[in-house]
């Protein structure tokens, strides 16, 4: 049975599920927000055009407005100028109301659009001069005006009316300009846009295609967690199944030894008094000399007997727990593998209260005797030493040897199994150290029950 | 002369019919009575005041070992003889612990109890042949698998001498009698055996000397 490796104890790691969670959240907020970020800039940039579009076709309006409101102004002020009437006060008054007309609408292509476009200024200024110009012509008495007006219109009005019009061009060509500078804008505009979700969308790819690594590797990892737990579970299974059918084994065979010898031995002995009591009450009148070497056989093999059936209940229960104590008996039992070994085992206690539970005895009891047991077929040791020290809330067992020593993660075998239930079952644990060359240390802490501690 | 008054306890009917008739073939012994377990020993001894208890080491109900330290305790008069299975030195030790004079295999009780009571009733020691020899095996395999040497040889001759008497259960008064010593010599004698032995108490002493096959 292997130590169960450190990484597969270990609970399954939840911080990483959140903390891919939080990621696959996070990208899709972050692609989520780029999507609506560029919604938002195409419609602020759809309505920005639409204004452009809606300006350029109003000052077109406004300026051929214009040019031919000039125009009309021109051409009446020079019928005006060159009546034969004195009066005419309606074209006069038609002059008025054309060159307010015409003050108003320079007004509205300034007002709302920003700075005032230079052209416009320039061809405001050339109107007012015209206006000057016609308001001091006004001034002169009829007649003269009747002699200086042709000349007058001709070199002075003309002129100016000319570079009015060819202001009015300039304006257009700056009104179309300005178009074409906020659609330049908006490709520029547009073009940004563009790189933004481009990045935007290389980054959430970058870090999808990164979150669906991480995701791999995690449930990889999980895969083969799962995998070796499921591996572990079954070995233990096995380990157990092996356990039981084993401890089956070893009873079914244990009682089968221990019949064979209660035949085998006892009986057969007993049957063998049995005849020979037949023969001797025949002998002993006869022939008193065969009757008495005849009874010193039949002793023999009744202590023969004895001997046997002293074994056997040896081996189902050590007596000496029972009239000795843990210690004594523990001594007994060393001296009897010094006896019948190679090794010689030395046997040394401290503070071992005499009335222990009886199951801490015999849990100590067999302990001590399987590992001796192992020493004495495996370990090839000349010496083995048991120590049994107890203190107020333990006891504890130490047998160690000078042998060989084996792998205690390698070879377990069942008395080890066998050893690690019995502690178990107090509550103890059970530490081998071994390795090979270095002799085997079995050392097992016991817990001791509270009253046992008063006891002592 | 007066009979030897035996009390014979062990928890086996059997056991203690056969050793009844062994006993009650000798002139000098005389069973007094019997107890099936320590417990009943123990209050028997003290209403009968039997000169020796033949005690099984495992009984029930209060093992021959704390009987016999009881009955040694209460009545120091009364000699024990135990009774046992086992050759194994634990045993031995513990039942001359608990005041036990003599110590008898059950396989040979039938030949040597009536020399291991009357051993007792004088106040000497009486060991079953074959527990010195078991005791003697181990003895000399511990000593030859250490590969140290026997402290016995260490003792002065006048101290061995000593050792034996003080084994057959001799106090320092009647050693100084016999060896015309001065019973200040005789404790010194003692002290100095102990020490070489690294032996603690007179129970250890006497199982060495039944080991080293000094005293039987």
């Amino acid at each position: 049975m292997n130590s169960p490796s450190k990484e597969l104890s270990g609970p399954l790691p939840t911080k990483v599920r959140w903390v891919l969670t939080a990621a696959f959240a996070g990208l899709l907020a972050l692609m989520l927000i780029a999507g609506l970020h560029a919604l938002r800039l195409l419609s602020q940039m759809h309505e920005q055009e639409d204004q452009a579009r809606r300006n350029f076709a109003e000052r077109t309006q406004l300026l051929s407005g214009i040019c031919v409101s000039i125009q009309t102004y021109s051409e009446t002020l020079q019928l005006y100028a060159l009546s034969p009437d004195s009066g005419a006060e309606d074209t006069l008054d038609d002059l008025r109301h054309l060159s307010a007309q015409i003050r108003s609408d320079f007004g509205s292509f300034v007002t709302g659009r920003g700075e005032e476009p230079p052209p416009l200024k320039a061809m405001e200024d050339l109107f007012a001069r015209q206006q000057q110009l016609f308001d001091s012509m006004l001034t002169w008495p009829f007649e003269e005006r009747r002699r200086r007006a042709p000349q007058f219109i001709t070199s002075e009005f003309r002129p100016l009316q000319v570079r009015v019009l060819q202001c009015s061009n300039t304006l257009r060509a700056w009104n179309v300009q300005q178009l074409q500078a906020t659609d330049q804008a908006m490709l520029v505009q547009f073009r940004d846009l563009q790189a933004r979700l481009t990045r935007s969308l290389l980054i959430a790819l970058g870090s999808g295609l990164a979150l669906v690594l991480a995701s791999m590797v995690y449930i990889l990892r999980l895969e083969r967690q799962t995998r070796t737990r499921y591996e572990e579970l079954v070995r233990s299974r096995g380990e157990l199944e092996r356990l039981s059918a084993s401890l089956v084994d070893a009873q079914e065979s244990e009682r089968r030894s221990i019949s064979r010898e209660l035949h085998d031995e006892v009986g057969q002995s007993l049957g063998a008094l049995l005849v020979d009591f037949g023969r001797l009450s025949s002998a002993i009148a006869s022939n008193p000399v065969d009757a008495k070497e005849q009874v010193e056989k039949m002793k023999a093999v009744a202590e023969r007997t004895v001997q046997a059936v002293r074994n056997i209940s040896l081996l189902l229960r050590p007596s000496m727990l029972d009239d000795l104590g843990l210690v004594a008996a523990l001594e007994w039992q060393g001296r009897e593998v010094s006896r019948h070994s190679e090794i010689e085992v030395e046997v040394d206690s401290k503070n071992v209260s005499e009335d222990l539970p009886d199951e801490y005895k015999v849990c100590i009891y067999r302990l001590v005797q399987e590992a001796l047991n192992n020493a004495v077929r495996h370990s090839g040791a000349k010496n083995a030493r048991v120590w049994v020290e107890q203190s107020a809330n333990r006891i504890s067992v130490t047998v160690s040897d000078d042998g060989h020593g084996f792998h205690p993660q390698r070879s377990r075998g069942l008395g080890i199994l066998g050893m690690e239930e019995r502690v178990k079952r107090l509550g103890g644990s059970l530490v081998i150290d071994s390795t090979p060359g270095q002799g085997t240390t079995l050392k097992a802490e016991l817990p001791l029950p509270a009253h046992a501690e008063t006891a002592s | 002369m007066r009979k030897i008054r035996v009390l014979l306890a062990d928890d086996h009917n059997l056991i203690r019919a056969g050793l009844r008739l062994v006993a009650e073939q000798e002139p000098d012994l005389m069973v007094v009575g019997e107890a099936a377990n320590g417990r009943q020993a123990v209050s028997r001894a003290e209403s009968l005041r039997p000169d020796v208890v033949v005690m099984d080491i495992g009984m029930p109900d209060l093992n021959g070992i704390e009987a016999s330290r009881q009955i040694r305790e209460r009545l120091p008069e009364t000699q024990v003889v135990m009774l046992s299975m086992h050759s194994d030195e634990g045993y031995v030790l513990r039942a001359l612990k608990a005041g036990a004079r003599a110590y008898l295999l059950k396989d040979s009780a039938e030949a040597d109890l009536a020399r291991a009571i009357r051993a007792a009733f004088e106040g000497k020691s009486f060991f079953s042949p074959a527990v010195g020899k078991v005791l003697l095996e181990d003895y000399m395999r511990k000593l030859q698998r250490s590969g140290a040497e026997d402290p016995y040889e260490q003792l002065s001759p006048r101290e061995r001498e000593v050792l034996q008497l003080v084994a057959e259960g001799k106090s320092s008064k009647e050693i100084a009698n016999l060896l015309s010593l001065s019973v200040y010599t005789v404790e010194t004698h003692r002290a100095k055996i102990m020490q070489k032995l690294n032996l603690r108490g007179i129970a250890e002493l006497i199982l060495y000397a039944v080991r080293k096959g000094i005293i039987a």
